[in-house]
C-alpha cells in the first residue's frame, strides 16, 4: 500500500477532481477515468484502485441524487427493484475481484472502456423520444416536469426483464472495475426500455450509490481501501463534478465526447497491453 | 400537456426530500470528516485521531446508501406498498451479505 503523503495526496485528489468534471460533463462517473489513471499512471494495483474509485462513485451518487430529490426525476421504484439485481451482480462481483488475476480486470476493463467509447459515438446525435403524455405510467412508469419543454413526461417501462438482465451486469462489471455501470444501464434503459434520458440518468445515479456499497464494503473489509488515499479522491471528485456541472451546462459536449472516446480507445488499448503480458 | 409545475404526487414528492435529506447529511458528514482526517494525517502522520477519523469517514460514506435503503423500507411500509417494501428489503440484506463477506474476508488475511 502507498505510503500517503502532502503531494500524493495533492496528486490524487486532482486526479480526482479532473475524473469527476470529465464525468460530469460527459454525463458518467468518473470512475471510467480515475481506475486507469490509479492502477497506470500510479501504478497502484488494480483492486486498490477500483476500490477508491468506488467510495467516490457513493459520494458522487449521494450528492447528485441529493440535489435532485424532489423533482421527481429520478424513478424510486424501478430504482429500488432494479437495485435487487445490481446489489446482488455487485455482490458477486466484488467476491469474484478477490480470486481473479489483475491481469484478467485489465482486460476486462479494457474491453469495456472500448464499448464506452463505442456507446458514446454512436448516441452523440440521440435525443428523447416524444411520448405520448396522456398514457397510463403504471407501477414502475413515471411522470416529470420538464422545465425547458414545460411539459409533464409520461413514460411506461417496457422490457422489466432486459432491464433487469442489465442492470445484474452493470452491478457485476462496476464492483469488478470500480465503475459505477451507469453507461451500461442508461442507453439500455432509454433504447430499449421506454424510460427519458433524464429519467434514466436520474435512475441509475441514484442506484449506482448502492450498487457501488455493496462491492466497496467488500474491497474494505479486505482491507483494500486505503482511507486516506479514499479521501483525497472523494474530496477531488466532488469538487470536480461540481464545477464540471456547474460550468459545463452551457458548453456543447459534442467534441469532447469525440475527444474522449478517443481517449477510452487508448486506455483501452493500454489496458489490453498490460494485462496481456 | 402545457401547464404550470403541477403537483406530481405530493407523497412521492415528500419520500424524495426525505431520501435527499438523509443523502446530504451522509455526504456532508463523511466529507468533513475525511478531509479533517486528510489534513491531520498530512500534518502529524496516518495514526491516531487522523486514523480515527478516515475511517469514520469511509464507513459514514458506506452507511448513507444503506440508510437510504432503510428510509424507504418505512416509507413503503407507510404507504402499504407491500411489495416494493418486500424487494427494498432484499435490497437491505443484500448489502448485509457484502458486509458478511467482507467480515469473512478479512478473517482469512
Amino acid at each position: 500500500m502507498p505510503v500517503v503523503n502532502a503531494v500524493l495526496a495533492l496528486e490524487i485528489f486532482l486526479t480526482g477532481a479532473a475524473s469527476g468534471s470529465l464525468g460530469a460533463l460527459l454525463g458518467l462517473g468518473g470512475g471510467v477515468f480515475l481506475v486507469p489513471l490509479l492502477n497506470l499512471v500510479f501504478g497502484f494495483p488494480f483492486t486498490v484502485a477500483a476500490a477508491i474509485s468506488l467510495t467516490t462513485v457513493i459520494a458522487t451518487s449521494s450528492s447528485v441524487s441529493a440535489g435532485r430529490a424532489g423533482q421527481q426525476l429520478i424513478n424510486m421504484k424501478l430504482g429500488m427493484l432494479l437495485e435487487v439485481a445490481t446489489a446482488a451482480g455487485s455482490f458477486l462481483g466484488g467476491i469474484t475481484a478477490q480470486f481473479v488475476a489483475q491481469s484478467v480486470l485489465q482486460k476486462l476493463f479494457g474491453f469495456v472502456a472500448a464499448a464506452v467509447a463505442i456507446v458514446m459515438l454512436t448516441r452523440l446525435q440521440r435525443r428523447n423520444v416524444i411520448l405520448d403524455p396522456t398514457i397510463d405510467p403504471g407501477v414502475l412508469g413515471g411522470r416529470f416536469y420538464e422545465a425547458e419543454s414545460r411539459c409533464v413526461v409520461t413514460y411506461r417501462v417496457k422490457r422489466l426483464g432486459l432491464a433487469v438482465v442489465a442492470s445484474f451486469l452493470a452491478g457485476n462489471v462496476s464492483s469488478l472495475l470500480g465503475i459505477g455501470g451507469g453507461i451500461i444501464k442508461v442507453p439500455i434503459l432509454n433504447a430499449w426500455c421506454g424510460i427519458p434520458l433524464r429519467a434514466a440518468a436520474a435512475t441509475s445515479a441514484f442506484m449506482i450509490g448502492v450498487t457501488a456499497t455493496a462491492g466497496a464494503i467488500i474491497y474494505y473489509g479486505r482491507g483494500q481501501l486505503e482511507p486516506a488515499l479514499a479521501a483525497a479522491a472523494v474530496l477531488g471528485v466532488q469538487v470536480g463534478s461540481w464545477g464540471g456541472m456547474r460550468f459545463g451546462a452551457s458548453a456543447s459536449a459534442k467534441w469532447l465526447k469525440v475527444l474522449m472516446a478517443a481517449v477510452l480507445f487508448v486506455v483501452a488499448a493500454m489496458m489490453f497491453m498490460r494485462g496481456g503480458r | 400537456m402545457n401547464a404550470d409545475r403541477p403537483a406530481v404526487a405530493p407523497r412521492a414528492e415528500a419520500m424524495e426530500r426525505a431520501i435527499g435529506l438523509v443523502l446530504r447529511a451522509g455526504v456532508v458528514a463523511s466529507s468533513a470528516c475525511l478531509a479533517l482526517g486528510l489534513a491531520i494525517a498530512l500534518a502529524t502522520g496516518e495514526h491516531g485521531a487522523a486514523l480515527v477519523l478516515l475511517h469514520t469517514g469511509v464507513i459514514l460514506l458506506l452507511v448513507t446508501p444503506v440508510a437510504r435503503v432503510i428510509v424507504s423500507i418505512g416509507q413503503f411500509a407507510s404507504a402499504r406498498d407491500w411489495t416494493f417494501m418486500g424487494l427494498t428489503i432484499v435490497v437491505l440484506v443484500e448489502l448485509m451479505a457484502s458486509a458478511a463477506a467482507a467480515l469473512v474476508f478479512n478473517r482469512r488475511v
